[in-house]
């Protein structure tokens, strides 16, 4: 009984160990086979390096929605999330971005009110 | 012994497909990373009224010693002895957190509240100024570029977008206006090559024997959803 025991936690120092070489090998594809290890770093493209337009949509003095313009095609299809931070209140929202990219917007949760600045940040997520 | 080796083999194939691997799949693991593209955007926009973080004001030929910086309209005109133009200028610095110097800038958008569409479909430049002014001392005699009419040149222009009610022209109606892309102005102050003293617009073709005038709210009407604003998409990793 004790072998097995030392042999279950031996069988799950591996996977542990495995799982965790997973996570923190921070790559875009990773192959292990029985008996060897092999890791590697491969760069994911982004959708696009492209600049795009984000207009903010002001109601009653405050950020409602922001739109996001000139997304190309190759973003089709992502999620695009948007945060808008005047300072004082931080919100956002999400939305799909069309298949054939084009314009998005994105209602933010919490308008934020005007002011003299706000920052936007953006992620597109995928596709 | 047997027994105890398939739990765990049951419960490492639970793990193994929590990270993506195929069922039945026990030699080998693939992990896809997701794809990410972020972008980083500041809107600079001219509220409340007294705001500093920008400026503007009209330079007017009809009244070349007057100064017209507490007005709530920006004006643009080409006409014989009435030619009009604007300044304007956006403080980067209240940007927060700042646009660092190594950003990379992807775009950069002047974005105008046109209220006044002129009847012939005109072409406004903007051209980086070369000096400091003042929204409360600028006058059209001593503007940067001086009072000479067409000056500077429309190829020194970095930024231009058309105005007008006909079919083609760039902005039809009332509204904020679009093309007014000013990316490499932006980058150039961002990056500290140049220094940031806004602005000038003009008409394309100064002194038309028709006067042709384009109106845009100024930070005085103290409107929010007109005001101007200076929007900044970058990217800090290429």
């Amino acid at each position: 009984m004790d072998s097995s025991m030392g042999t279950l936690r031996r069988i799950a120092a591996v996977i542990l160990v495995t799982a965790a070489g997973a996570v923190v090998g921070s790559a875009a594809s990773l192959s292990f086979a029985s008996g060897s290890l092999g890791a590697a770093t491969t760069a994911v493209p982004r959708c696009t390096t492209a600049g795009l337009t984000v207009f903010q949509n002001l109601t009653a003095g405050t950020v409602s929605s922001i739109t996001v313009g000139a997304i190309p095609a190759t973003c089709g299809g992502a999620t695009l999330q948007v945060t808008v931070n005047n300072g004082v209140t931080n919100s956002g929202g999400s939305a799909a971005v069309p298949g054939g990219g084009g314009s998005v917007t994105v209602t933010i949760a919490v308008p934020p009110a005007v002011t003299a600045s706000e920052q936007t940040d953006l992620v597109l997520v995928g596709p | 012994m047997i027994r105890h080796r398939v739990r765990v083999l049951a419960i490492g194939g639970g793990i193994l497909l929590g990270v993506g691997i195929l069922p039945g799949s026990a030699a080998s693991l693939t992990l896809t990373s997701q794809n990410f593209t972020p972008y980083r955007t500041c809107s600079i926009t001219a509220t409340p009224a007294t705001t500093t973080a920008m400026t503007d004001t009209t330079a007017r030929q009809g009244t070349p010693a007057g100064n017209f910086g507490a007005l709530t309209t920006l004006t643009v005109s080409s006409g014989s002895a009435v030619n009009q133009r604007i300044y304007l200028r956006f403080d980067l610095t209240v940007c927060s957190p700042a646009v660092p110097t190594s950003a990379i800038v992807r775009l950069a958008t002047l974005r105008l509240y046109m209220t006044a569409v002129p009847a012939a479909c005109r072409v406004l430049d903007l051209f980086p100024a070369t000096a400091a002014w003042g929204e409360t001392t600028l006058t059209w005699n001593n503007q940067p570029f001086g009072t000479t009419i067409n000056s500077p040149p429309t190829a020194s222009r970095t930024g231009t977008f058309s105005v007008g009610t006909p079919a083609g022209c760039q902005n039809l109606a009332a509204g904020y206006v679009t093309g007014g892309t000013v990316t490499t102005d932006v980058a150039s102050w961002v990056a500290g090559s140049t220094t940031n003293f806004g602005w000038m617009i003009r008409d394309d073709t100064e002194g038309s024997a028709t006067t042709r005038t384009a109106t845009f709210t100024a930070k005085e009407l103290a409107t929010t959803a007109q005001e101007p604003q200076l929007v900044i998409t970058y990217v800090t990793v290429p």
